[in-house]
């Protein structure tokens, strides 16, 4: 199982691998106040490579990143909601975390 | 590959070139590719992101991958059989960082 990271660790700059990490978000619907909350989140560094090759398009690459593998999904009611909004909020909590391939079918895949 | 810390990195590997015009040119170079850890993360998504997508995106990967930066030509001699050889060119990687992942493969 891939270890659950501590937050205020230094090793931090220096971690390779995708864990488990402590992550605050505030969780916000139209209609009701924000609710800060605390869950697990994924975080990490993933070994990827870019290699040349003799065919087009001339390079190979393995991209990973660091993601979801075991979901738990938990739901919280949002206070202040106006009376016809459903006050509650539901989120992915992480169990485990893996690197894989960004799956478009439940993420948002979003790099820079 | 070896280990290696974070950030993404230049690294030799061998490749074996086989021309087969005539079958029997080849030769094995030492070329260079890009190989590393870069920083990546997944969380709750926005109520935004969760609304564009009809409430299917619960979760946002944000991520960067290692990446070739610049690539260079060189030319190789392929030996052929007997004094025969012929020149081509292969590409290697020149420089490396942590940028854009390719996500085409859903």
């Amino acid at each position: 199982q891939p270890p659950f990271l501590l937050v205020s660790s230094i090793q931090l700059h220096t971690f390779t691998g995708c864990a488990v990490r402590e992550f605050t978000f505030i969780a916000k619907k139209p209609g009701c106040r924000g609710l800060r909350v605390k869950t697990d989140a994924c975080w990490g560094r993933c070994e990827t490579w870019e290699k040349p090759v003799l065919d087009p398009p001339y390079i190979e690459a393995h991209h990973r990143l660091c993601t979801y593998n075991k979901t738990r999904y938990v739901s919280v009611k949002l206070p202040g909601c106006r009376a016809h909004v459903n006050p509650i909020f539901t989120f992915p909590v992480a169990i485990s975390c893996e690197c894989s391939m960004c799956s478009t079918e439940n993420t948002e895949c979003e790099t820079f | 590959y070896e280990a290696l810390g974070p950030g993404c990195h230049l690294h030799p590997f061998n490749v074996t070139i086989k021309s087969d015009r005539r079958g029997t040119c080849r030769g094995t170079f030492v070329v260079h590719a890009c190989v590393g850890y870069c920083e990546s993360s997944a969380f709750p998504s926005k109520y935004s992101v969760l609304l564009a997508s009809n409430f299917k995106h619960n979760i946002t990967s944000v991520s960067q991958c290692c990446t070739i930066s610049k690539m260079q030509k060189v030319k190789v001699r392929l030996q052929c059989g007997g004094s025969r050889r012929e020149d081509i060119e292969i590409f290697t990687a020149k420089s490396c960082q942590c940028d854009m992942c390719r996500l085409s493969r859903y």
